[in-house]
C-alpha cells in the first residue's frame, strides 16, 4: 500500500507534536541532573555543558541512597507478590462465577482517595508496634496493587475460552489444578502487565510511605524531598535523585515489555 | 457465609502473629524520639547529638523531613493521639497556635527563657504559660548589586521613595529593577514588612484591617514596583523562583527574608561575584521602619511524651547557648541574645547582615503574616489582594472593594476558630 506524500510528512510531525511535549521535562530533567546549581540557574538555558557526576555522588554517598532503594524494593515486590497470590484467584472467581458487586467494591477501594485510609492505619499500626516495619509498609502498598491485578486480570481471564479448564477437568484436573497449570500459562501477558502496573504504582508511591515510614524504611520518593530543605532547594539534586529512581522502574518496564510482546504473537501462532 | 467466616478466622490468625511482633518489642526506658527539619540547624544537631548520646546515656532516635512533610507527620501522629515523637522542630508561626490549642505541645515551665526576646517567646505562650523554645530567626532585608549602584552612580536606599527612584533607574538592558514575591500566598510574608512601613497591619488585636487607607497605600505602592519594575511573571514567584533570577545577574535588587544571604554569594551557586552582592535593612516607609522579624523555628516537646525527663534534657541540650553559637559560625540567625554578642561571631559574620539584625531587633515587628490557627486559608485571602495589585501595576479601581471583602472573609475565619477580637 502506497501512502500519500501527505500522510509520509505529516505523520512523523504529528507524532513529534505528541511526545515532544511529554518528553520535554523528562530530557530536561535529565540534562539537569549532570548540570551544576550554575548551570541549572542560568538564563538563557544551556543545553552544551561540561557535565558533572556531583550530583549522583551526592545522591548515593550522603543520601544513603542504597538503603532507600532496598526499602523501596522490598515493600515493591513483596506488595506486588502478594497481591498476584490473593488477586489471581480473586480475579478468577469473579470472571467465572459473575461476581459483579465484588469487583466494584476492590474498586471503591482504589477510587477512594488514599489519605482517608491513612489516619486508621497509623492508629492501627502504631498500637501494634508496627510504624517503621515493611509490614505496615507492604500491607498499605498492596491497597494499591491488589485492585490493579484484579482488574486487569478479571477482564483477562473473562477473554479466555471456558472451554480450556472444562477439558481439562474432562481429563480429571480439579478447578485449581486447572487454574494452576492451564489458565495461569496462558495468561502470561495479563500478569505481567497487571504486575507492571502494580510494580509501578507501588514503586512511585509517595503519601502511604511518607506516614507510615520512619527512617528505617523510608522508601525512594521520600528520599528526594532529602534534597529540598528550608530556603534551599539543591535542583541537581532533586533531578539526580528522580533520574536514579526512574531508572530501575525504567529499565522493569522496558524487560517485561518484551514479554507481553513475546506473550501475544505465541497466542495469535496456536490460535 | 461459610466462606466469609473462613476469611475473618484468617483475618485475625494474621493479626494475632502482627500483634505478637509487637509484643515482643517493649519500649526501653531512655529512648527518645526526636523529629527535625531538613534545616541547617537539623543538620547540626543531628551531627552532634552522638555527644549528647555518649554524656547521657540516652538514646535518640533521629529523623528528619522536609518542613511540610514535617508538618503533616505531625499533625497525623498527634490527631490520632499515638504518637511516639518526644521533641520536634516546629515553625511557632505556621502551626504553633493550632497546635498550641489542640494541647500537642508540653508546657515548658522549667525552661528558663531569659536569654530570647520577649517578642519570640510571646508567639509561643498562652495563659501564661510558654510551649515554644525560639530556635532560628530571619527578618527581612534587602539584597542589592554594588556593581549596578556604582554604574548608575545610585546611593543605597533608606526610604521606600528612594527605592522606587533606584528600581526605575536600574531597570534596563534585560535586567528587572526589583523583585519582591509575587506569588499570592508566598507573597503574604514579604509584603508584611511594606504593610507595616505604611503604617497598615494584617490584624489588630485579632481583628482583621488589611482594608484601611495605609494598608491600600502599602498594597498600591507592592503592586506598582512590582507590576513596573518586576521580572516577568512576578505574580507566580517565591523564593524559589526569584532567588536564580538573582544568582544569574538579572534582577538588581530583591527584597526578601535574610536566610539567602548564603546561597546568593556561593560561587558554586550563583554567577555573581560574592563583592559585588550588598545587604542592607529595608527602607524605611512614610509612617514606620519596622522591617519583620520573626522566629522561624523553634522546638517543642510532645504533650504525650513517654520520656518526658529525657525529653527535657535533650530540649535543654538542642537548644543550648554552646550550639547555638555553633550555628552562628555556620551562618545560621539563632534567636538567643547571647549568641549574638559573642566575640568569635561578631568578628565571623557578615558585617553588612549583623547591622541589618540590629536594626531589625530594635525596631522590627515580630510577626509576617496573620497570626491565627487558618493561617493557610488567610494566606490565600491576602494573596489574591496582593495578585490584584500587581497586576494592575497598583492602580486597580476595584483594589478597596476586594480588600474590604477579604478582610470580612479573615475575620470570619477568626470568628470559626473563636480567636476575633479580644486580648
Amino acid at each position: 500500500m502506497r501512502k500519500s506524500l501527505r500522510f509520509r510528512i505529516g505523520f512523523p510531525l504529528l507524532v513529534l507534536a505528541i511526545i515532544l511535549p511529554m518528553l520535554f521535562p523528562f530530557v530536561w530533567m535529565l540534562l539537569s541532573a549532570f548540570k551544576t546549581q550554575v548551570d541549572i540557574i542560568s538564563w538563557p538555558p544551556k543545553f552544551f555543558f561540561s557535565p558533572t557526576l556531583l550530583n549522583f555522588r551526592k545522591v548515593i554517598s550522603e543520601q544513603n541512597f542504597m538503603l532507600y532503594l532496598k526499602n523501596s524494593s522490598i515493600v515493591a515486590f513483596c506488595a506486588v507478590a502478594f497481591s498476584l497470590a490473593l488477586g489471581l484467584p480473586a480475579a478468577y472467581s469473579i470472571a467465572r462465577f459473575q461476581q459483579k458487586k465484588l469487583s466494584v467494591l476492590i474498586l471503591i477501594a482504589r477510587l477512594m482517595p488514599g489519605i482517608s485510609f491513612l489516619m486508621p492505619w497509623y492508629i492501627i499500626f502504631s498500637r501494634l508496634g508496627l510504624m517503621d516495619s515493611y509490614i505496615a509498609l507492604i500491607l498499605s502498598h498492596m491497597l494499591i496493587a491488589l485492585p490493579v491485578v484484579v482488574w486487569v486480570m478479571s477482564a483477562y481471564f473473562e477473554s479466555i475460552p471456558r472451554e480450556m479448564e472444562e477439558s481439562a477437568m474432562v481429563d480429571g484436573a480439579t478447578l485449581q489444578r486447572a487454574f494452576m497449570t492451564i489458565i495461569i500459562p496462558l495468561s502470561v501477558p495479563g500478569v505481567v502487565t497487571a504486575t507492571t502496573l502494580s510494580f509501578i504504582f507501588s514503586w512511585n508511591n509517595f503519601m502511604f510511605s511518607q506516614v507510615l515510614s520512619m527512617q528505617k524504611t523510608r522508601t525512594l520518593p521520600i528520599a528526594v524531598y532529602n534534597f529540598m530543605s528550608y530556603a534551599e532547594v539543591d535542583w541537581g539534586g532533586v533531578m539526580a535523585a528522580a533520574v536514579a529512581i526512574m531508572a530501575p522502574a525504567i529499565i522493569l518496564t522496558m524487560v517485561f515489555q518484551k514479554y507481553v510482546v513475546k506473550g501475544l504473537t505465541m497466542g495469535a501462532v496456536k490460535g | 457465609m461459610k466462606r466469609i467466616l473462613v476469611v475473618l478466622l484468617i483475618a485475625s490468625l494474621c493479626l494475632s502473629v502482627f500483634a505478637q511482633g509487637a509484643a515482643e518489642a517493649p519500649a526501653k526506658p531512655q529512648e527518645i524520639r526526636v523529629l527535625l527539619a531538613n534545616h541547617p540547624y537539623g543538620e547540626l544537631l543531628k551531627a552532634a547529638i552522638p555527644e549528647f548520646e555518649a554524656s547521657t546515656g540516652i538514646k535518640v532516635n533521629v529523623e528528619s523531613l522536609q518542613e511540610s512533610q514535617l508538618t503533616q507527620k505531625l499533625t497525623t501522629e498527634f490527631a490520632t493521639n499515638s504518637s511516639t515523637v518526644d521533641v520536634f522542630m516546629t515553625r511557632p508561626l505556621q502551626e504553633g497556635l493550632l497546635f498550641i490549642k489542640n494541647g500537642w505541645y508540653a508546657p515548658l515551665d522549667k525552661y528558663d527563657f531569659t536569654d530570647y526576646p520577649g517578642a519570640s517567646v510571646d508567639i509561643g505562650r498562652k495563659d501564661g504559660k510558654a510551649f515554644i523554645v525560639p530556635l532560628v530567626i530571619e527578618w527581612q532585608v534587602l539584597y542589592y548589586r554594588k556593581d549596578l549602584f556604582a554604574q548608575a552612580g545610585l546611593k543605597v536606599p533608606t526610604t521606600l521613595a528612594e527605592l522606587e527612584n533606584a528600581a526605575k533607574v536600574l531597570t534596563k538592558d534585560g535586567i528587572a529593577g526589583f523583585g519582591s514575591r509575587g506569588k499570592g500566598a508566598a507573597a503574604v510574608t514579604q509584603f508584611s514588612s511594606y504593610l507595616y512601613n505604611f503604617g497598615g497591619l494584617y490584624l489588630d488585636k485579632n481583628v482583621a484591617v488589611f482594608d484601611t487607607p495605609a494598608a491600600i497605600e502599602a498594597l498600591r505602592y507592592y503592586g506598582r514596583m512590582l507590576g513596573t519594575y518586576g521580572p516577568q511573571g512576578i505574580v507566580s514567584m517565591s523564593w524559589e523562583n526569584l532567588m536564580p533570577v538573582f544568582q544569574a545577574g538579572k534582577l538588581a535588587m530583591w527584597t526578601d527574608a535574610s536566610v539567602f544571604l548564603g546561597q546568593i554569594v556561593d560561587p558554586t551557586k550563583t554567577q555573581i561575584p560574592a563583592a559585588n552582592v550588598g545587604v542592607t535593612s529595608l527602607p524605611a516607609g512614610p509612617k514606620g521602619d519596622s522591617p519583620f522579624i520573626v522566629t522561624s523555628w523553634g522546638m517543642g516537646m510532645s504533650a504525650k511524651s513517654q520520656n518526658a525527663d529525657a525529653a527535657m534534657k535533650f530540649l535543654n541540650w538542642a537548644t543550648s547557648k554552646e550550639l547555638a553559637i555553633k550555628g552562628m559560625l555556620t551562618n545560621i540567625p539563632m534567636a538567643r541574645n547571647s549568641a549574638w554578642k559573642d566575640a568569635t561571631v561578631q568578628k565571623g559574620m557578615n558585617p553588612e547582615l549583623i547591622a541589618t539584625q540590629a536594626h531589625a531587633a530594635k525596631n522590627g515587628y515580630p510577626l509576617d503574616r496573620p497570626f491565627m490557627s487558618a493561617v493557610g486559608q488567610a494566606r490565600d485571602l491576602i494573596g489574591e489582594v496582593i495578585i490584584e495589585a500587581i497586576n494592575t501595576k497598583g492602580t486597580s479601581t476595584k483594589l478597596q472593594a476586594l480588600a474590604t471583602e477579604k478582610v470580612n472573609a479573615v475575620n470570619e475565619l477568626l470568628k470559626k476558630d473563636g480567636e476575633y477580637g479580644g486580648k
